[in-house]
C-alpha cells in the first residue's frame, strides 16, 4: 500500500529517533518528494553538501535510502548522460520498528551465534564478513574466540534459509525514464481498469538494484579475510558514493558493479522476515478461528510450500496432496500425534466456505488472500464498534458485506433501527469518513444512499494507524521524560512511595510498548502483507 | 400487571379491537364527504393536511368534524411511519399497511425492540442446539418448541437470522456437504454459532481499538505541538491511570 502523510511523519519520526535531527530531514526531503538528485536534496533542504553526504551514506548503510542511475534525456539531443538520484525506502524504515521481531523469529529457528549475527546486522544495517567476525568476537568472554568457520558456517545457514542476503547494487541504472512513465502508467491503469498494483518507483528501483537470484543468496564467501583491512577501506561506503560520482561525472560508462564484486556486504533479508509474520498472522488467525488442529495443519502446509513463494504478496500457495501435508504435519513436534484421519477433517474445515484453503483435484491450496482480508475487515469492524457503537458496528458490517449503494430506509429495517437513529448513525460515520453518501433526488423526494469502499478506506484506517503509532511513540518517550528520576533511581532506593511509583511506572511502559507492538502488527496487516 | 407490547404479542394476545358498530347515518353533509375522502384511503390512510386540500373544506369545519368521527368510532387517528409528527387518520375498519406501521416489527409507530430481541434469543437458542441450521430448520425447530404463540413466517425469521449475523452472533456458510454439513444439500446456505472458545459473540477487541487513539473522536485535530497533542492528552491520561 502507499505511503500516507502520517506513514511519513512516522518513519520521519523514527528516523529522527534512530539517527537525529539532520539525518532526518534529508530523509523527510527524499519520503516527501520523491527521488532527487544531490544537488537537489542539497537546495531543498538548504543543509551544506557534505551534511547531505553524510546523512545519505547513513541512510544507504542502514537500507533506508537506496541510489540508482537515470538517462537523463532532457535537454540537448547529445549522448544521454546518467544522473545519479536517491530514492527514500518507506517500507524498510518501518521495519526499524520490528526488529525485536525479526530477531525473535531467528532465535526460534537458530543457535545464539545466529542471531548474533543477525543482530549485528540489523543494528549496523551492513556487514562484510570480517566485521561480523570481528563482532562475534568482541561479544565473547576473552579466551572464547568464535573461529572464522563457525561464522561462516552459521552466515551459510541464515542465507540458505534466506533470512541473509547479499547487498543491493549500489547504483543500478533504471531503463525507462520514470517521471514522464508514471501518469502514463496511472492513466492506463484508470482505463483499463487494472487489478493489478501498479508497481512502485521504490520497487522498480529495488528489483534493477537485487543481484540475480544465484548471487544474491550465493554462498561464495569473499576472500577479504586473507588479505588485509586495505579492501575493507575500499568498501566503505564513505569512500564508495564519493568515488562513484567522480566515475560517474568522468566516464558514465564504468561498471560500478565490478569493484564491488571483491567483498561481499552482508544484510538482512526483510522480505523473508515479513513473509514469515505474514505466515505466523496467517496461524494466528485460522486458530483464533478454528482451532489448534487447523492451524497446525496450516503451518504444515506453509512449510512445506515456502520454497516455491516468490514474493511476500502471494494470493495463494502452490497446491498440496493430503499425503504430502501429513507428511509434512508428523514432522513438527505439536503435530506428531496427529492421525491422518484428523488431518483430512481439519482440511474439511479449513475448505468449508467461505474457505481458507481451496480445493482443486484433491489438492489444497491455501487461501492467503481470503484470510488477510478477513483479518483486515475485523480490525476495521473492531475500531467501529468502539468509537461509534453497536449499531454503527451492524451498519457497518451490512454495508461493508454488501459492497454496494444502500438506502437508509433499507439499512433502518436489516438491522432494527430506528430511521431516525439510523440517518443519524450512518451520517457520523461519513463524517468521520468510514462511509460514502450519494444524495439521489427523485422528484421532490430525496433519498440517501451509503457505501463502504473498502479500497479507500483501508487507506484512511492505515493513515489513522500511522497516526497513532506516532502519537503512542510520542507518549512513551514524554512519560520516560516526565519520571526521568524515578527511572534512573537505583534499585536499593526504590521503597515505600517511590517504589510505588516505580512500579506503576513500569506497568505503564509495558502496556504501552505491547501496545506498539500489536498496533505495528496491525500496521503490517494492511500495509506489508 | 402491565403489559409491554413484546409480551403482549408473545403471549398471542390480540390487541383491543374497537366496537365499530355505530352508525353513518346521522352524519352532516360536511361530515361525510370527509369520511368518505378517508375511507376511500382504506388502509393507507391521510393526512389532515391532504383531507383540507381534497375535501375544499375550511380548516375548522375539518376539525370539527374530525372530533365527531372519533367519537362515533368511525375513524382512528394513526401513527405515520414516515413523518410521526403529523395527523394521520383511517377508517376503523382498516389495519394501518406495511407502509404506515412501518411493518411487522412495529407496534403503534415503534420499533418493538424487544419482542426482537426474544426472538434472536431465541433462534440464537436454536442454532445453538442444532450446532448448523438452515433457515427452514430455524423455523421448525422454533415452532415446535412451543415458547412464542404467535405464528411467525420464514420470512421474518430469515430478518431474524440475518440481523444476528451482522451481530456477529451467527455466521452464514454455504454446505459442502461434508463433515457437519453432511445432512445438508450442498450449496445450501445454513447457519452457526460463532464458537465461544475464540470470545464467541463478542468481537475480538483489535490493536487499534484497544489503545486511546484509535478510538479518538479527536485524532483529526490531533498533533505533536497542537492543543490537542499525545503529550497533553486527556483520554491517554485515563488508559494510563493504574
Ligand atoms: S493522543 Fe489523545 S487526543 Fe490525540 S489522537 Fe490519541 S487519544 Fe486522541
Amino acid at each position: 500500500m502507499v505511503k500516507t502523510q502520517y506513514g511519513i511523519k512516522y518513519a520521519v519520526h523514527l528516523i529522527t529517533n534512530h539517527f537525529g535531527n539532520l539525518v532526518a530531514k534529508v530523509c523527510e526531503c527524499l519520503l516527501r518528494k520523491g527521488p532527487l538528485t544531490l544537488h537537489n536534496i542539497v537546495r531543498y533542504t538548504e543543509l551544506t553538501q557534505m551534511q547531505v553526504k553524510n546523512s545519505l551514506l547513513v541512510l544507504i548503510q542502514h537500507n533506508c535510502v537506496q541510489a540508482f542511475r537515470l538517462a537523463d534525456t532532457g535537454g540537448s539531443q547529445s549522448a544521454p548522460k546518467q544522473i545519479t538520484q536517491y530514492i527514500a525506502l518507506f517500507d524498510n524504515i518501518l521495519h526499524r520498528m520490528r526488529f525485536s521481531k525479526f530477531l525473535a523469529i531467528i532465535s526460534q529457528e537458530f543457535d545464539t551465534l545466529c542471531v548474533g549475527i543477525v543482530e549485528g546486522l540489523l543494528q549496523h544495517g551492513r556487514l562484510t564478513l570480517r566485521q561480523i567476525v570481528e563482532r562475534a568476537n568482541s561479544s565473547q568472554k576473552e579466551g572464547n574466540s568464535v573461529g572464522m568457520g563457525a561464522v561462516q558456517e552459521n552466515l551459510r545457514k541464515l542465507v540458505m534459509a534466506r533470512y541473509v542476503e547479499h547487498c543491493p547494487t549500489a547504483e543500478p541504472f533504471l531503463e525507462s525514464p520514470t517521471e514522464d512513465d508514471a501518469p502514463a502508467r496511472k492513466r492506463g491503469a484508470k482505463s483499463s481498469k487494472m487489478v493489478i498494483e501498479p508497481e512502485t518507483l521504490e520497487q522498480r528501483v529495488m528489483e534493477a538494484a537485487r543481484p540475480m537470484e544465484a548471487k544474491r543468496f550465493s554462498l561464495e564467501m569473499d576472500t577479504e579475510l586473507n588479505e588485509d583491512g586495505e579492501k575493507d577501506q575500499n568498501k566503505s561506503p564513505d569512500k564508495h558514493v564519493g568515488d562513484k560520482r567522480k566515475r560517474d561525472a568522468s566516464d558514465p560508462n564504468v561498471d560500478s558493479d565490478t569493484t564491488e564484486d571483491q567483498v561481499v556486504l552482508w544484510h538482512a533479508n526483510f522480505e523473508e522476515f515479513i513473509r514469515r509474520l505474514r505466515h505466523k498472522a496467517c496461524i494466528e488467525n485460522v486458530r483464533a478461528r478454528m482451532d489448534d488442529g487447523a492451524a497446525i495443519v496450516l503451518s504444515a502446509m506453509l512449510e512445506a510450500s515456502k520454497t516455491e513463494e516468490k514474493k511476500v504478496r502471494t494470493a495463494s500457495s502452490v497446491p498440496l496432496s493430503v499425503n504430502s501435508i501429513y507428511e509434512e504435519v508428523i514432522k513438527s513436534e505439536k503435530g506428531r500425534n496427529m492421525t491422518f484421519d484428523h488431518v483430512r477433517s481439519a482440511l474439511v474445515q479449513l475448505s468449508s466456505p467461505p474457505p481458507f484453503v481451496t480445493v482443486i483435484d484433491e489438492s489444497y491450496s491455501i487461501d492467503f488472500k481470503h484470510i488477510i482480508e478477513v483479518a483486515q475487515s475485523e480490525e476495521v469492524e473492531s475500531i467501529v464498534l468502539k468509537r461509534f457503537g453497536r449499531d454503527a458496528y451492524r451498519m457497518f458490517r451490512l454495508l461493508s458485506k454488501a459492497g454496494r449503494l444502500l438506502e437508509t430506509d433499507k439499512i433502518s429495517d436489516k438491522i432494527f433501527v430506528e430511521k431516525k437513529e439510523t440517518t443519524k448513525i450512518l451520517y457520523k460515520l461519513w463524517q468521520d469518513d468510514y462511509l460514502l453518501m450519494e444524495k439521489l433526488v427523485v422528484g421532490t423526494a430525496t433519498f440517501l444512499l451509503w457505501k463502504v469502499n473498502k479500497h479507500v478506506l483501508w487507506e484512511h484506517v492505515l493513515d489513522e494507524m500511522f497516526h497513532a503509532a506516532l502519537n503512542l511513540s510520542l507518549r512513551v518517550a514524554y512519560e520516560l521524560e516526565q519520571q526521568k528520576e524515578i527511572v534512573n533511581l537505583p534499585t536499593d532506593r526504590r521503597e515505600g512511595p517511590m517504589k510505588e511509583k516505580y512500579e506503576k511506572l513500569k506497568k505503564m511502559r509495558v502496556l504501552m510498548e505491547s501496545s506498539q507492538m500489536k498496533l505495528d502488527d496491525a500496521i503490517m496487516l494492511f500495509h506489508d502483507f | 400487571m402491565t403489559w409491554t407490547l413484546g409480551m403482549s404479542r408473545l403471549l398471542g394476545q390480540k390487541r383491543k379491537q374497537t366496537d365499530s358498530k355505530s352508525p353513518a347515518e346521522s352524519l352532516t353533509e360536511q361530515e361525510r364527504i370527509l369520511y368518505n375522502v378517508i375511507r376511500n384511503k382504506q388502509d393507507m390512510g391521510i393526512w389532515t393536511r391532504d383531507m383540507k386540500r381534497e375535501t375544499s373544506l375550511p380548516d375548522n369545519v375539518v376539525n370539527k368534524s374530525l372530533k365527531v368521527l372519533q367519537a362515533k368510532n368511525l375513524i382512528k387517528e394513526v401513527v405515520n411511519i414516515q413523518n410521526k409528527g403529523r395527523k394521520h387518520y383511517m377508517a376503523t375498519e382498516f389495519e394501518p399497511s406495511k407502509e404506515i406501521t412501518g411493518g411487522t416489527w412495529y407496534v403503534e409507530g415503534n420499533l418493538d425492540t424487544e419482542f426482537i430481541q426474544i426472538l434472536k434469543e431465541q433462534c440464537t437458542k436454536q442454532i445453538y442446539k442444532l450446532k448448523v441450521a438452515t433457515l427452514e430448520g430455524i423455523t421448525d425447530s422454533i415452532k415446535r418448541s412451543g415458547v412464542l404463540n404467535v405464528e411467525l413466517t420464514k420470512q421474518q425469521i430469515d430478518e431474524i437470522v440475518k440481523a444476528l449475523v451482522l451481530d456477529n452472533e451467527i455466521i452464514e456458510l454455504k454446505s459442502n456437504g461434508m463433515g457437519e454439513f453432511a445432512s445438508i444439500p450442498v450449496g445450501k446456505i445454513c447457519y452457526k454459532c460463532i464458537s465461544k472458545g475464540s470470545g464467541g459473540g463478542e468481537p475480538k477487541i483489535g490493536a487499534m481499538a484497544s489503545i486511546p487513539c484509535g478510538v479518538c473522536p479527536r485524532i483529526h485535530q490531533c498533533t505533536p505541538d497542537g492543543i490537542i497533542s499525545p503529550q497533553t492528552c486527556v483520554y491517554y491520561n485515563k488508559w494510563l491511570d493504574f
